[in-house]
C-alpha cells in the first residue's frame, strides 16, 4: 500500500502499525478536538512522558481553534520539531524517541523529539585511571562525549564530521579534528576507510579500530583507543585525528607511533623530569617484560656459561628439585599468571582481591615448596608481568604479554639464537607497520631528533614549541619559541 | 633497458640514510676475522696496510660518485649499458649478480659457522640458513624503505658493542706493535689487498643512487660511513694485536668475537655468547642490502618481478648453504668472492671513470 498523505486517521494508524509489525510498544492516541481528528504515536519507553503531557498534550487539547500544521509548529514551538511526509522517516523518528502528531487531512506529520535514553553520568576513568590530573572519562552516549570534547576544546576550529556506518543497524561515527592544524591527508585516509566499510553493525570503537587499521594480522594496535577526554584532546592538539562512535565509551586516535602507547597524559601533569623518567621507565619495562623470561630459559637450557658462578650456585640450588626443563617451567608459570589476570578481570572486585592473594601468594609459594618451579623464576615472571602492566594502553600491555610466549618457546628450542631471531623479527615487523600510512616507529625511523622532545622523553613545555612532525601538522608551531624564553617579574628587585 | 632510472618520491631515500646503508653493509661477516688475516700478511705493520686500504677505498667511493654524477639518475647497470652497449653491459651486470650471490652466500656461511663454533655446536645448518633467509625475505618484501630502516635500526641496536671493548683495551700490551717497519712494502700491500673481503659492500652506492632524494649531498654520508668502517676495523685490529700474543692471534680465526670473551658484567659472565647472538643484527643488514641489490639488478636488466626472484634466490641460497659443508670450502668461497669483488668493486669503477673521461674528450674533439 502506498503511503501518501493526506489520508484518514484509520488508514494512517494501520499503515504505521504495519510498519512496526503490530508491535505492542507502539502506542497511538486519537483525540477528537472540535470535530477534528488528531493522532499521536510514540513508543512508551523511549520518551519522557511528563514532557509529552506538559509540552504537547496540554496545549493541544486546551485549544479552542481547530489545528493545522502551521498552527502546530507556531503554537507548540519545540526546538526539535520536524515536518515529515515519508513513512520511513516517521517510523525512524518514532524509534529514536519522537512523538508523531498527525492532523487528519493535512499533508505533513509533525514529530517532536522527546527522547529519554538510559545513560550513565560522567564517571571516573576505570581502565586508564590517573593518580594526578583530570579524572573524568567518556561515557556510552555520543552526545555527552561530544559535549565533553566541545567543552575542553572551546574553539570554532573544531570539526566533527558525521558519518553513518552499518547497513542493518546504522551507527553514528564522528571524525573529530582541528581544522587549521590537522593534515587533510590524515582526515581523508580515515574518512575514506570508514566510508568504504560494508558491515552489519559497529559494536564498539575497538571493532571499528580493527576494521580500519593498516594491518589486521599483527598483535600490535595501530590506533590508540582511550577513554580519557584529556588524552583525546591533547592528541588532537598534536595534529592527530580522533574518531568517536555512538554507544561506545572509548575513542580512537590516529596516526600514532609505537611510542605513543607508552605516553600517559600524567607525564604532562607531572614536572618534565619526572615525566621523562616515567616514559623511559615504561619503555624499559616493555623491553624487560619481553626479554627476561626467555633469557632465563635460554641461559638455563643451553648457556650456563653466561651466568656468573655465584649466581649459578643459588640458581642450581633452587632448581635442584624441579623435574621439568626450564621451558616447561616458564610456560607453566606464565600461564598461571595469565590465568590469574584473566580470572581477576572476570570476577567481581571483592572476590578478585581474594583471587589475587590466593593465586599470587599461596599458589606461588606452594609451587616452589612442591618443587615445581624455582624461586628465581617466580621473581622473574612476577617482574615481567608487573612490567607489562605499566603500559598506559591496555591493548599494548596485552600485546606485549602475548609476544612473550613464542619468544619463550624459541628460547627453549634454540637458546640465544632463538631469542636473537625473535628480536630481529620483531624489529623488522615493527618497521613494516604503519598507522594510517604513517611510519609506526617514528620518531626513531624515520629519524626526527626534534620529535624526541615529546615522545620518548618529555622536555619542559617552553623548550618544546613544535608539534610532532610525524603527523605532518599544517601548523607546526605551538607557540613562539623566543617569547617563551622571556619570563618577567613585575617588580624586579 | 633505459639508462636512467627514476623512482617515485614516496620510495626515495634521504641521503642521510646512505651513511647507515654503506656502513652496515661493510661491517658484517668480514669484520669477525679480519685481524688475523691482515696480521698474517703484514705482521706488526698491519695498521699500515689498513690505512693504505682505507685511503684507497675513500678514493674509490669518491670516483664512484663522480661516475654517477655524469648521469641524471642512473645506476651502474644503466651506465655500463650506455658505455659498452646493451649486450656487454648486461653481461657485466650478470657478473655483478653472480658476485653478489656469492657474497651473500659467504656471509650466511660464515655466520652459521661462527654460531656453531661459539655457542651452538649442534644447531643444524639448514635451521640457521632458514632463520637468516626468513628474516631476509620478510624484510625485502617491505621494499627499499624497510631495507633502509632495518640498516638504521640494527645499527643503533648494535653499535654499543664497540664500548664493551674497553676491557680488552685496558689489557693491551703495546710492545706487540714493535718493531715498526719490519715487513716489506710488498707485504704491506698484500695485507691491504687482504682487507678486501671485510670492506666490500660499499658498491651499494652504485645501485642505490637513483633512489636518493637529495643527490647533491651524497659525498658526506658515504665518506663518513667509510671512515667509520675503517675506524672500527682499525680499532678491532689494533686491540686484537695488542691483546693477543702474535702466536695466539695466528690461531684465532674470529679474533674480533674472541675479544668479547674477556668482557663480563655482574649478571653476564661470558659476554661473547650475547655478542655472537647479537651479531645476527649485524648480519641482517648485510643480507637485506645485498639481497636488495640482486633483486634490483635482475629487475632492471631482465624485468623479473622482485617477488619471484626473491623466492628463487632464497631457494638457491638455501640449497647452496646446505651443499657447502666444510670449513675449507667456506674459505675457498670467501677467497673467490674477495677476488671477484676486488676487480668489480675496487678496479672496475676506476675503469668506467676512465672510459667516461675519454668519451667526453672525444666528444669535445668532435665538436671542435
Amino acid at each position: 500500500m502506498e503511503f501518501k498523505l493526506p489520508m484518514t486517521t484509520k488508514v494512517y494508524i494501520d499503515a504505521l502499525n504495519q510498519k512496526f509489525n503490530q508491535s505492542p510498544d507502539l502506542i497511538h492516541k486519537v483525540f477528537d478536538i472540535k470535530g477534528q481528528s488528531i493522532v499521536i504515536h510514540f513508543i512508551s519507553y523511549q520518551i519522557k512522558k511528563e514532557r509529552l503531557d506538559r509540552e504537547i498534550l496540554e496545549p493541544l487539547t486546551s485549544s479552542r481553534k481547530p489545528w493545522s500544521v502551521n498552527d502546530l509548529q507556531n503554537r507548540i514551538p519545540l526546538a526539535s520539531s520536524k515536518a515529515e511526509t515519508n513513512l520511513e522517516e516517521i517510523a525512524g523518528q518514532i524509534i529514536h524517541g519522537s512523538v508523531a502528531v498527525y492532523i487528519e487531512g493535512e499533508k505533513e506529520v509533525i514529530t517532536y523529539l522527546l527522547a529519554d535514553q538510559e545513560q550513565r553520568s560522567l564517571e571516573r576513568a576505570e581502565t586508564e585511571s590517573l593518580v594526578f590530573g583530570p579524572q573524568v572519562s567518556f561515557t556510552e552516549s555520543l552526545i555527552t562525549n561530544l559535549n565533553v570534547v566541545r567543552w575542553r576544546l572551546d574553539t570554532d576550529d573544531l570539526v566533527m564530521k558525521k558519518l553513518i556506518v552499518g547497513e542493518r543497524i546504522p551507527t553514528e561515527v564522528r571524525i573529530v579534528y582541528l581544522k587549521s592544524l590537522t593534515n587533510e591527508e590524515n582526515v581523508e585516509t580515515i574518512t575514506q576507510r570508514i566510508e568504504d566499510l560494508v558491515v552489519d553493525e559497529i559494536e564498539d570503537t575497538s571493532v571499528l579500530s580493527q576494521l580500519i587499521e593498516d594491518s589486521s594480522s599483527t598483535v600490535f594496535p595501530q590506533l590508540i583507543a582511550t577513554e580519557l577526554p584529556d588524552r583525546f584532546c591533547h592528541s588532537l592538539m598534536k595534529g592527530r585525528v580522533g574518531v568517536m562512535v555512538d554507544k561506545s565509551p572509548t575513542v580512537l586516535i590516529g596516526p600514532v607511533s609505537l611510542f605513543s602507547f607508552f605516553e600517559s597524559t600524567e607525564d604532562l601533569y607531572m614536572r618534565w623530569n619526572m615525566g621523562t623518567f616515567m616514559r623511559l621507565l615504561r619503555i624499559l619495562a616493555m623491553m624487560l617484560s619481553i626479554i627476561l623470561t626467555p633469557m632465563y630459559v635460554a641461559a638455563l637450557t643451553y648457556h650456563y656459561e653466561v651466568i656468573p658462578g655465584s649466581l649459578l650456585v643459588s640458581l642450581g640450588q633452587s632448581r635442584a628439585t624441579v623435574p621439568f626443563p626450564p621451558v616447561l617451567e616458564a610456560l607453566l608459570l606464565e600461564t598461571l599468571i595469565e590465568l590469574l589476570r584473566e580470572a581477576g578481570a572476570r570476577l567481581p572486585t571483592k572476590v578478585g582481591q581474594t583471587m589475587g592473594i590466593v593465586g599470587g601468594i599461596v599458589l606461588g609459594q606452594a609451587a616452589v615448596k612442591a618443587g615445581f618451579t624455582s624461586n628465581i623464576l617466580i621473581i622473574i615472571i612476577a617482574l615481567s608481568a608487573l612490567a607489562s602492566f605499566t603500559a598506559p594502553s591496555y591493548l599494548m600491555g596485552t600485546a606485549i604479554r602475548v609476544i612473550r610466549f613464542p619468544m619463550i618457546i624459541l628460547a627453549g628450542a634454540w637458546g640465544l639464537i632463538g631469542i636473537a631471531f625473535a628480536l630481529c623479527f620483531l624489529v623488522l615487523h615493527l618497521l613494516k607497520l604503519s598507522s594510517l600510512g604513517r611510519p609506526y616507529l617514528a620518531p626513531v625511523y624515520p629519524l626526527s631528533i626534534k620529535d624526541f622532545s615529546d615522545s620518548i622523553i618529555r622536555l619542559p613545555f617552553n623548550k618544546n614549541p613544535k608539534r610532532p612532525t610525524s603527523t605532518m601538522p599544517k601548523d607546526p608551531d605551538r607557540f613562539d619559541e623566543n617569547k617563551a624564553k622571556q619570563k618577567k617579574d613585575v617588580n624586579p628587585s | 633497458m633505459k639508462i636512467n632510472y627514476y623512482v617515485k618520491q614516496d620510495v626515495a631515500v634521504h641521503a642521510f640514510y646512505l651513511f647507515f646503508l654503506v656502513h652496515t653493509v661493510q661491517i658484517g661477516a668480514g669484520l669477525m676475522g679480519v685481524p688475523r688475516i691482515i696480521f698474517s700478511e703484514s705482521g706488526t705493520d698491519a695498521w699500515m696496510s689498513l690505512i693504505l686500504a682505507g685511503i684507497y677505498i675513500h678514493f674509490t667511493a669518491w670516483i664512484m660518485v663522480l661516475v654517477l654524477r655524469e648521469y641524471e639518475s642512473a645506476d651502474v647497470l644503466g651506465i655500463q649499458c650506455d658505455l659498452f652497449g646493451m649486450f656487454i653491459g648486461k653481461v657485466i651486470g650478470c657478473l655483478y649478480v653472480v658476485y653478489l650471490f656469492f657474497l651473500l652466500l659467504s656471509v650466511i656461511k660464515n655466520y652459521v659457522e661462527v654460531v656453531q663454533v661459539f655457542i651452538f655446536p649442534e644447531i643444524p645448518i639448514w635451521l640457521m640458513s632458514f632463520f637468516l633467509l626468513f628474516l631476509m625475505i620478510y624484510c625485502l618484501l617491505g621494499g627499499i624503505r624497510t631495507v633502509v630502516g632495518a640498516c638504521f635500526i640494527f645499527f643503533l641496536l648494535t653499535i654499543w658493542l664497540v664500548f664493551t671493548l674497553y676491557k680488552p683495551i685496558s689489557l693491551m700490551n703495546w710492545d706487540h706493535f714493535l718493531p715498526i717497519g719490519q715487513s716489506t712494502p710488498f707485504e704491506v700491500l698484500k695485507g691491504a689487498y687482504k682487507t678486501t673481503y671485510s670492506l666490500l659492500g660499499f658498491e651499494v652506492i652504485l645501485f642505490v643512487y637513483p633512489y636518493i632524494k637529495n643527490k647533491k649531498a651524497v659525498h658526506l654520508p658515504i665518506q663518513s660511513a667509510i671512515f667509520l668502517t675503517i675506524f672500527l676495523t682499525m680499532l678491532v685490529m689494533v686491540v686484537s694485536i695488542g691483546y693477543f700474543s702474535p702466536d695466539q692471534l695466528k690461531e684465532t680465526v674470529w679474533a674480533t668475537l674472541a675479544l668479547f670473551k674477556i668482557v663480563s658484567f655482574s649478571i653476564i659472565e661470558r659476554f661473547d655468547f650475547i655478542a655472537v647472538a647479537l651479531w645476527m643484527m649485524v648480519i641482517i643488514p648485510n643480507l637485506v642490502i645485498i639481497g636488495w641489490m640482486i633483486l634490483h639488478s635482475l629487475n632492471r636488466m631482465f624485468y623479473v618481478s622482485k617477488k619471484k626472484s626473491l623466492f628463487m634466490i632464497s631457494g638457491l641460497l638455501f640449497l647452496a648453504s646446505l651443499i657447502i659443508e666444510y670449513r675449507s670450502y667456506i674459505n675457498l668461497l670467501t677467497d673467490w668472492t674477495a677476488k671477484i669483488g676486488f676487480w668489480l668493486v675496487f678496479v672496475y669503477p676506476l675503469f668506467i671513470y676512465f672510459i667516461l673521461q675519454i668519451k667526453k674528450l672525444w666528444r669535445k674533439g668532435k665538436r671542435a
